[in-house]
């Protein structure tokens, strides 16, 4: 025989609000949580494309075609003034003669001196993937005081990209406690509410005997049911449109969004939504009533 | 007095109790009243004499306003909430309006009191069936609240109230939407209970069975109490009357 709830939980419509409550916060969560491991995904396959290293290119002739021969060298050393005094930049070594001939032979042969040839000096940066530097910056002063220097542009723009994928992810974190915190006020009114509605029986029961705890675990188990049913619901209701998302960075955007298949442990982070929801709202709950019984007599 | 289960403290100590409800006039006053073990107690009075209010100090239901109310040797008023609870969970209370739970049927409204104890379903299951018999209910176990007549009700929170053998039996008019038959089936279901050690206080206006069983009248008047027949119950007893 199934034991029934002492409190007449189905006589009291408010307890269906949490399983709204919960279905439209798990269907946000889910989206903004999908949200920062794409962006998440990306940023890592952003952080292989600069791992290791980046150039600075200076040419050797300018651009009506005259040599820079005198000023190539007081050109290379401030850049590399500039670039070692950045945070961030492990080294900063020129090319020599032998590396570039390395670096050309697959386009012009094992056999061409490219000292000869007006190729620009290129500087060899070994950045820390860890603690990127403010490439931007670099850019700038290498811009003010070697105005021809070339520092590698779609690494900047990664680097600048990654920055802000960072605080994107900062940002959906700050919306996703912002959820929680709704969703535990929420249920926290619903729960108080509650307990007015069923004052009489809580209290016939309370002169029966039963203690705090078995009153509070009612109410808990009840809150759990209810906002796990509406936030399995909310996750169901975030899948296709998650799919549909996904779908349309692949087709808008190519490659360049790496992270729209989400790995099986971001799914499992995904599907537990529920389940937090779930203890959210019991622990909510537990902690309402566990109060409020105590300031009656 | 009846004192054929004597423990060694008093189930519930009365000194100078007087109570009211908010800033009103005092409904009982400077009460001194002490229920042994295995004692048994008809209280009586007019309406608004303040048999309920006196009921409730018993079950806990409000603290006095003056006085101190001792239960099976503690004091109420410094229990803690678990103490209360434990407490609770000695005393039956068979309520004038029945307070049965409307969403619960006459099976599960019985079993509340020995779920709230932690008991086995299997054997709440048995006792309630067995005890659902013998108040003449065994066809409704299934029927809710709104399906059954006034007497049926009663009997179903009579039933309630005493299916966990309380120590402290308190009823209120329990005996007042039934005919004088079951009145005393009932009356004998309680005093089956008193032989085994419960103490037994309730509030009626039936003389019938006042008379009936001579137990001590706890009679309350203008918030004072007064015992008539103490010397009779003691009597009755030792001759050895029962059901």
């Amino acid at each position: 025989m199934r034991k029934p709830s002492d409190i007449p939980f189905v006589q009291d419509s408010s307890c269906f609000f949490v399983a709204w409550i919960g279905m439209l916060m798990v269907f946000l969560a889910t989206l903004t949580c999908a949200l920062a491991m794409i962006t998440y995904s990306s940023v890592q396959s952003w952080h292989k494309d600069i791992a290791g290293s980046l150039t600075v290119q200076i040419p050797s002739y300018d651009k009506e075609g005259n040599s820079r021969k005198d000023v190539l060298q007081s050109d290379i050393e401030t850049a590399l003034t500039i670039i070692r005094s950045s945070d961030g930049v492990i080294g900063a070594n020129p090319l020599n003669d032998n590396q570039m001939d390395q670096l050309m032979a697959p386009w012009l042969g094992d056999h061409v001196v490219t000292s000869e040839l007006p190729l620009p000096k290129i500087i060899d940066v070994v950045i820390d993937t860890e603690n990127l530097p403010d490439l931007a910056q670099i850019k700038a002063d290498l811009a003010e005081q070697v105005p021809l220097a070339v520092l590698d542009s779609h690494r900047v723009a990664l680097a600048d990209l990654i920055k802000l994928a960072h605080n994107i992810i900062k940002l959906i974190g700050g919306i996703l406690i912002l959820l929680l915190i709704s969703m535990a006020f929420s249920i926290m009114f619903v729960t108080k509410s509650g307990l007015k509605v069923h004052h009489a029986t809580i209290a016939l029961i309370h002169m029966m005997g039963a203690g705090d705890f078995y009153i509070t675990r009612q109410f808990a188990n009840r809150s759990f049911k209810i906002a796990f049913i509406g936030s399995f619901i909310g996750f169901l209701l975030a899948l296709p449109i998650m799919m549909m998302f996904a779908y349309y960075l692949n087709n808008l955007t190519g490659s360049f969004i790496l992270g729209t298949a989400l790995t099986h442990q971001q799914w499992g982070i995904l599907a537990s939504l529920p389940f937090i929801s779930g203890i959210l709202a019991y622990l909510t709950a537990f902690k309402t009533v566990l109060t409020e019984l105590k300031r009656s007599l | 007095m009846f004192e054929g289960n004597k423990l060694s403290s008093p189930i519930a100590e009365f000194n100078g109790v007087s109570f009211r409800y908010g800033t009103g006039t005092d409904i009982l006053k400077d009460i001194q009243l002490t229920l042994d073990p295995g004692s048994f107690h008809f209280m009586t009075g007019e309406s608004g004499a303040g048999k309920t209010s006196l009921l409730g100090l018993l079950y806990m239901n409000h603290l006095p306003t003056k006085g101190r109310v001792r239960l099976f040797g503690k004091a109420v008023d410094t229990l803690s909430r678990a103490d209360k609870a434990q407490i609770r969970r000695q005393i039956g209370v068979v309520f004038q309006d029945y307070r049965l739970l409307s969403h619960l049927n006459a099976f599960d409204n019985v079993a509340l009191p020995l779920r709230i104890a932690g008991v086995k379903e299997t054997e709440i299951k048995r006792h309630v069936s067995e005890l659902l018999a013998w108040v003449g209910l065994e066809k409704q176990i299934k029927a809710f609240p709104d399906e059954l007549s006034g007497g049926e009700k009663q009997r179903i929170a009579i039933a309630r109230a005493v299916i966990n053998r309380p120590q402290l039996l308190i009823a209120d008019e329990p005996t007042g939407n039934v005919d004088d038959a079951m009145a005393k089936r009932l009356l004998y279901l309680f005093l089956e209970l008193n032989k085994l050690g419960t103490t037994i206080v309730i509030a009626t206006h039936n003389q019938n069975l006042i008379k009936h069983f001579g137990f001590v009248q706890l009679h309350l008047s203008h918030g004072h109490i007064q015992y008539i027949n103490q010397e009779k119950q003691s009597k009755h007893f030792q001759q050895g009357e029962t059901a």
